[in-house]
């Protein structure tokens, strides 16, 4: 991880929790302004200001320093967190909540939804989520209306609400202003952060294939998600973006097709109503890709199903 | 061969060999289904009968409330999205509340020994006169057999019994899935409206939610 690299990382803005003492507070303080102290003559790569809850670091940086012309300046928030400990997607799965921002922009400035990167299960036995660990950016582009009269120059910032969790979760909240390239080491730091961002752009789940044919049926305990277009394969997964919908710890079952596959999903018991639309991640191979089907009517289990060698069960 | 969802009609025109593969693996998928106890505790149906110890070493039978409606009230102290609602007395008002109208209210604790929010009978007794708590028992559940029995997955979640013993509501306990305290006065309480429902003899508007809080601390 970039930023736990550098020998001479001093800044670590503790956000104290509420029942820390006074005193506490003002050491751990005291000692910050030692180190940083100490720090000041040795080379220094410049850090983002960030803020910490125990276990996760959180700092919003930007990948260029002023939007390029036409486009949006990407901004992210780099969470950097402990070994186990994780963060929530957009879909949490059955615990815990995605981090949510709010903006403040110069006048004439909008953002964009938070682009999420493909996430992982996480959790075991009958609680699963979905989130990540390590360190991930969720990328939001900021785009400037015409005849803005806002200055890109001015400062973004976003209040940030996370809970990060292993055991125990820790809400985290986060005042952050976004950081650019800053001192001596400007063009090596830009590039760093700019790696992050094609790092997280690779982690994008991609669109599905224009060839790949999608369907989605529901019947009486499950969804079942139809891929045609390809070849067979039985290594996927689907991550629904809509939560409380499918039973996130239930067995993805595969059946392989001659031209691709059907995932069973089974249906959460607090899912009330129905669906008119199965969307979410299908990762393929390790690969994710968007795909959004419209539900229609029910699949009745007496319907054929065929078994043979060289395909294993497929529907005939 | 593959026709796509929906339509067979070569099905009549399937050798006698492919039927037998066939209704094997229809009972297959139905055994499947039957041994899966992934609704265990689905709305609409019975609610399992359990029984269970409570803090007090007294054994409870959720057939003993047989007449009564009960509400099981999953719970880890330690867990941010359970604090909430206690350390702002949110939990302790609704406990208070729907205990003096008559219904059973069991707090439940499935944290697994060694886990995050495992606690002993004393120490739970000690936390509900501490914050005020007014439950008509905690069940000490640290095998997370009951856990399991209703498929809690988060802490809180709750669960309403109706007179008749029939599950009327599972999910969460209100409509603002955050840490938050300054969220609940603003919050609808599905507890509160159900129990405010069915007391009344009204049908219940929300019956299941998609419950919020962190994961229950079973045994790995």
């Amino acid at each position: 991880m970039l930023y736990m690299d550098s020998p001479n990382r001093t800044e670590r803005h503790v956000v104290a929790p509420r029942k820390l003492h006074r005193w506490r507070v003002s050491f751990v303080l005291g000692m910050c302004a030692a180190v940083l102290l100490l720090g000041a003559e040795a080379k220094a790569q410049a850090t983002p200001p960030s803020e910490s809850v125990s276990h996760a670091k959180v700092s919003l940086i930007a990948e260029n320093a002023s939007a390029p012309p036409g486009k949006p300046l990407w901004v992210g928030l780099l969470f950097q967190l402990d070994p186990g400990w994780h963060i929530y997607w957009q879909n949490a799965g059955d615990s815990g909540e995605p981090p949510k921002v709010q903006w403040e922009l110069p006048e004439g400035f909008r953002a964009g939804g938070i682009r999420w990167p493909v996430p992982i299960r996480l959790g075991s036995g009958s609680v699963i989520d979905y989130g990540y660990e390590g360190h991930v950016l969720l990328m939001v582009p900021i785009e400037r209306s015409p005849g803005a009269r806002g200055d890109s120059a001015s400062p973004i910032a976003a209040d940030v609400k996370y809970v990060v969790c292993r055991e125990i979760c820790i809400p985290g909240k986060a005042h952050l202003t976004v950081s650019s390239p800053t001192g001596t080491d400007t063009a090596s730091q830009a590039s760093e952060w700019q790696k992050l961002f094609q790092e997280a752009r690779a982690q994008l789940p991609k669109p599905a294939p224009a060839n790949w044919k999608v369907s989605a049926q529901s019947g009486k305990n499950d969804f079942y998600l139809t891929v045609a277009g390809m070849r067979p394969s039985r290594n996927v997964s689907f991550f629904p973006l809509r939560p409380g919908l499918i039973e996130n710890s239930a067995e993805q079952k595969v059946a392989a097709r001659h031209d691709g596959f059907l995932l069973s999903l089974r249906k959460s018991e607090n899912f009330a109503g129905p669906v008119s639309e199965l969307a979410g991640i299908l990762v393929l191979d390790g690969r994710g890709y968007t795909v959004n089907a419209r539900v229609v009517a029910t699949y009745d289990l007496t319907d054929t199903v065929v078994c043979t060698e060289d395909f294993g069960c497929v529907r005939g | 061969m593959c026709q796509g969802v929906g339509a067979d009609k070569d099905a009549n025109r399937e050798e006698p060999m492919k039927r037998w593969t066939i209704a094997l693996v229809v009972t297959v998928f139905a055994a499947a289904v039957a041994l899966s106890n992934a609704w265990a505790a689905r709305v609409g149906d019975r609610a399992p009968d359990f029984t269970a110890t409570d803090s007090n070493g007294k054994v409870h039978k959720l057939s003993d409330y047989a007449g009564k409606f009960v509400v099981l009230e999953w719970h880890n102290r330690g867990c941010p999205y359970t604090a909430k609602h206690y350390t702002s007395g949110n939990m302790e008002r609704l406990q208070k509340e729907w205990t003096a109208r008559g219904v059973i209210w069991l707090t439940v604790i499935s944290s697994a020994p060694g886990k995050q929010g495992y606690v002993t009978a004393a120490d739970e007794n000690s936390y509900v006169k501490e914050m005020n708590a007014a439950p008509t028992a905690v069940l000490m559940d640290p095998t997370g057999a009951l856990g399991h029995l209703y498929d809690a997955k988060t802490t809180p979640q709750m669960f309403i019994i109706d007179p008749r013993g029939m599950l009327i509501y599972n999910g969460a306990i209100d409509d603002r899935p955050t840490t938050d305290a300054g969220d609940i006065s603003g919050a609808k309480n599905y507890v509160a409206a159900a129990l405010d429902a069915a007391l009344a003899g009204k049908p219940i508007a929300v019956a299941t939610t998609r419950p919020y809080g962190c994961s229950v601390k079973y045994a790995e």
